[in-house]
């Protein structure tokens, strides 16, 4: 058990900056997921971490302990593989105690942790097996088991469920955040899925072109993203971006280009010097159907027409044209009936995010 | 004093471990010493040694190293049967691997779809590459004596004349035997190679070119030698650098003869280093020869690695 | 060989073999197997037989006399057992040399082009051109027609092969099952020794077959590096030379005592025939 500290770490592959000064403080026993689009820079940090990949520039601290120049087998930390890496010239059980073996551990005891990882993960009757008679949720389980086994100050994961399919997926992800409960150790999770970093996370580092975009708890991400990035990063369907204005005169209210003009919440921008230039972001799930019901303070009411439909059950994704782009709205599964339609909507503004146009910051 | 020495011994005390990074290294270079050692005792320190036997005089029939300048090169150079030899060289090598390169392609396009019988045909075609070229050479010596051997015999019958040809020691059929076996050994090379090639082609290709109405020869310009060509490419290179080597055979086949009529340069160089005993114009026509070849190695095989990393 | 792609079957016209196919293919099988067929059983025909006219085809008492002959008389035997200690020996060498060299080029780029570049070279320089330096050094340090010398000049003649084949093959694995076993707890030795390894057998294996071959086969060198002590099997073949066909018998046992073994080993070893032909440049 054990905190990371990583300090201003660079990393380069050649001319590819890849890691460029990343800080990082991650309290022991929390679970981190590191999230972002493909080449971000999340598996490089993670490899620097378990010593897979020497660093250029700054300091990792495991415990207390600087590491940079620890071979990875002293760093005392244990990885889960994305392609499993289980060996296959062994059987699970010999996988599962190779770690323990290879630091000479006595047989007894290595058996009889081999046991208790192995019963923790359900698989006790799989150990004899070849990874290669293994399906591939069960490979994914014995290659947690050869983590939790050693019993390591720091848990990685990369990308561990990609190769699952995607009910597996869902299966596997309760299992890790339930391991997680029950040993209590500090855990770093890389993935690109934004839905298994919202749902495993104590707390989500989201990272872009090497540098940290906002790290903090899922919610906090989710409700509060600091760009437009962060914002369209997370949810799914993505957030939508209305390019506006922004006018202060009497309150402060945004045009859209076909004239709509929406009153924003008062207090809702904190900033006096804001531009005029702005992107309204919508999530899917703030806008709906307007009923009867009064209006409430904060919202705002449109009437658009539905350009296309995609019903997944229980919900409806409708697009619809405002402000000149498309935008989709998670509706009720029976509030539109049929594309054409024009239907009226409230706009949930006191959830609604404000970007500026040109450095597309939150307002 | 006493200062500094703590602040020196917070900076170097903390760990006694070795640093990864050092220990990578030396890894890394540790695996690769005894193979590079032993390539720079046996093949690399001989080869600059051999350099100051180019400039002196190493020669079992004359006593002493004196120095004689340029005197082995121009030896060489300026002897006939070393010109000859190496025109010999090319035209065979060239020859050869043409033959072998087109005879290697038909089978392997007549190999190329799966059918009963395939992988055993493929069995039997390969045997040729595991033999000694010295013993494919003695097979090939049977096979065409005279008047003892199967050929002439058959190509009288089919002929109906005595056949009489004398294979080993008249020109032009000397050279016919040369080339035969080494087509013989050879032409598995280029077929397996290709043949690995042409089921690499993604057989949708193929139907894509039917459904379009592509005929044959349009289909095999087009689609199958563009899809070939780094293969061919590859295979050529690789013959080719073998092919100019050309020596087992002639040792067993004809002894470079009649004469000197099929010296090929490496039997030429033979020749003069190890049954006339001269070393040090051996050595610095065996230097010429390697430039010669290293030129034509650092042109193709420089490609075929530039091809293969991208 | 195993096809690499397997086509589907189809029905039409393609799946018919037209006959000038079958024709072809005919003809140059039996031009591959002729030769064959003819030492073989020049080698267990009497004397008489193979110097008939018209040939013999097939000898009405066969004899094994020329083998026995072959062996003892001619020195085969002495050959044999040489190239068994040699090529053996060598290939050992070769693969274990190699195989180090190769994880280090795969996995750390060791020396970035150049080195595997300069290795690869080795390859095709004239034998000749190095030969004739190995002899004057050899013949210095009284290793000429020592099984010593055979070996060394046979391990680095046979590196760039198994440096080459066993690189592809290294690059071909997973990265990831040596990084899981570092940070099991393996030092770099360790998870190259007990997982690499282990896991690339199958290319060391072929690696090895294809090394021994090459060291069985060979002449040059060892026409070169040895006389009377260390002589290979292919350099008892410079007895039968100087006989004019007297000897074909011995000639044609001996021929099929030294190609039986590298044949079997070599189709034995098929798969893996593109890798060797072409140092793993291809995967086949």
């Amino acid at each position: 058990m054990a905190e990371v500290r990583v300090t201003d770490l660079h990393k380069h592959f050649g001319a590819v900056h890849a890691v460029r000064g990343i800080n990082l403080d991650i309290p022991d026993g929390e679970f981190t997921v590191l999230v972002g689009p493909s080449g971000c820079g999340k598996s490089t940090l993670l490899r620097t971490i378990a010593g897979l990949e020497e660093i250029t520039e700054g300091e990792i601290a495991i415990g207390g302990d600087v590491v940079n120049d620890m071979r990875p087998r002293d760093r005392d930390v244990a990885m889960v593989f994305q392609d499993y890496a289980l060996y296959p010239h062994m059987t699970a059980r010999a996988n599962i105690g190779f770690g323990l073996r290879a630091r000479k551990m006595p047989q007894a005891e290595i058996d009889q942790r081999v046991g208790r990882a192995a019963a923790m993960l359900g698989i006790n009757g799989l150990l004899d097996r070849y990874p290669r008679q293994l399906s591939g949720g069960q490979r994914q389980r014995v290659a947690i088991g050869r983590a939790i086994v050693r019993n390591p100050k720091v848990f990685l994961f990369d990308e561990p469920l990609s190769n699952l399919d995607a009910q597996l997926r869902d299966e596997m992800r309760g299992e890790i955040k339930r391991l997680h409960q029950e040993i209590d150790t500090t855990m770093i999770y890389v993935t690109h899925d934004q839905i298994e970093a919202m749902t495993l996370a104590d707390r989500i580092v989201l990272m872009r072109d090497g540098v940290i975009e906002q790290q903090g708890a899922p919610l906090d991400l989710f409700e509060r993203p600091v760009n437009r990035f962060v914002a369209g990063f997370l949810g799914s369907p993505k957030m939508n971006f209305i390019p506006a204005k922004l006018m202060r005169e009497d309150g402060d209210r945004i045009i859209l280009s076909d004239g709509i003009s929406l009153a924003l919440p008062r207090g809702r921008l904190s900033t006096n010097a804001a531009p005029t230039d702005v992107l309204l972001g919508l999530r899917p799930e703030h806008i709906s159907r307007a009923g009867g019901e009064p209006m409430v303070a904060g919202t705002a009411r449109v009437d658009a027409t539905v350009d296309l439909l995609q019903p997944t059950g229980s919900r409806t994704f409708a697009t619809f044209s405002l402000g000149g782009v498309p935008v989709i709205a998670e509706l009720q599964a029976h509030d539109v009936s049929r594309v054409g339609e024009k239907i009226p909507l409230v706009l949930n503004l006191d959830r609604a995010s404000i970007f500026a146009a040109d450095s597309e910051k939150a307002l | 004093m006493a200062g500094s020495a703590t602040a020196v011994g917070t900076i170097s005390g903390g760990r006694h471990l070795p640093s990864a990074r050092q220990s990578d290294r030396r890894f890394k270079w540790l695996l690769v010493a005894p193979a590079a050692l032993l390539i720079l005792a046996i093949s690399i320190y001989p080869l600059l040694f051999s350099i100051w036997v180019l400039f002196v005089n190493y020669d079992f029939q004359i006593p002493g190293h004196a120095f004689v300048g340029l005197k082995n090169f121009s030896q060489v150079i300026f002897d006939p049967v070393a010109r000859y030899s190496l025109w010999v060289t090319v035209v065979l090598s060239v020859i050869n691997v043409t033959i072998e390169f087109i005879l290697g392609l038909a089978i392997a396009m007549a190999l190329a779809k799966t059918f009963r019988g395939r992988g055993v045909i493929i069995s039997i075609l390969i045997v040729p590459l595991f033999i000694s070229p010295v013993i494919v050479g003695q097979v090939w010596v049977l096979m065409l004596h005279n008047p003892f051997g199967p050929t002439n015999y058959l190509l009288g019958q089919l002929l109906g004349y005595d056949v009489t040809i004398k294979w080993l020691t008249q020109f032009p059929w000397n050279f016919v035997a040369l080339i035969l076996a080494d087509v013989w050994q050879w032409t598995p090379f280029m077929f397996v190679i290709l043949l690995a090639g042409l089921t690499s082609i993604p057989p949708h290709v193929y139907e894509a070119a039917e459904l379009d109405g592509v005929g044959p020869w349009l289909t095999f310009w087009n689609i199958t030698l563009p899809y070939l060509a780094p293969m061919i490419f590859l295979a050529i290179t690789f013959r080719l650098l073998d092919a100019v080597r050309l020596f087992d055979t002639i040792f067993i086949m004809t002894g470079g003869g009649p004469g000197t009529s099929t010296y090929s340069a490496s039997f030429y160089l033979y020749t003069i280093g190890f049954t006339q005993f001269h070393l040090s114009r051996a050595t610095a026509g065996a230097w010429i020869f390697m430039v010669l070849t290293l030129l034509v190695i650092i042109f193709l095989v420089r490609r075929l690695l530039k091809a293969e990393t991208r | 060989m195993t096809p690499a792609v397997k086509r589907p079957v189809r029905r039409s016209r393609l799946s018919r073999t037209p006959i000038w196919r079958i024709l072809f293919l005919t003809v140059f099988i039996i031009f591959v197997l002729a030769p064959l067929y003819w030492v073989f059983v020049t080698s267990i025909k009497p004397s008489d037989d193979y110097l008939a006219i018209p040939p013999v085809w097939y000898p009405d008492q066969p004899t094994i006399i020329h083998y026995t002959a072959a062996l003892f008389d001619y020195r085969g035997l002495n050959g044999l057992i040489n190239s068994l200690i040699i090529s053996v020996a060598a290939t050992f060498l070769s693969c274990l040399f190699g195989t180090l060299m190769a994880y280090s080029l795969a996995r750390f780029n060791t020396g970035g082009q150049h080195l595997s570049f300069w290795v690869l070279s080795q390859r095709f320089l004239p034998p000749i051109a190095i030969v004739l330096p190995i002899f004057l050094n050899y013949r210095a340090l009284g290793l000429n027609d020592t099984h010593i010398g055979m070996i060394l000049a046979y391990t680095v003649f046979t590196l760039p092969v198994s440096v080459w084949m066993m690189f592809a093959y290294f690059r071909g694995m997973p990265r990831s099952l040596e990084e899981a076993a570092l940070v099991d707890g393996c030092t770099r030795w360790t998870s190259f020794w007990r997982v690499a390894v282990p896991l690339a057998a199958p290319g060391i294996v072929a690696a090895a077959v294809f090394t021994f071959i090459a060291c069985w086969t060979e002449f040059f060198f060892a026409l070169v590096l040895t006389s009377r002590n260390a002589y290979t099997l292919p350099t008892v073949f410079r007895a039968f030379l100087s006989f004019q066909g007297a000897q074909y018998g011995e000639a044609s046992a001996l021929a099929i005592v030294s190609l039986v073994p590298s044949i079997v080993l070599g189709v034995l070893v098929q798969k893996h025939l593109v890798r060797g032909l072409t140092l793993g440049a291809i995967r086949g």
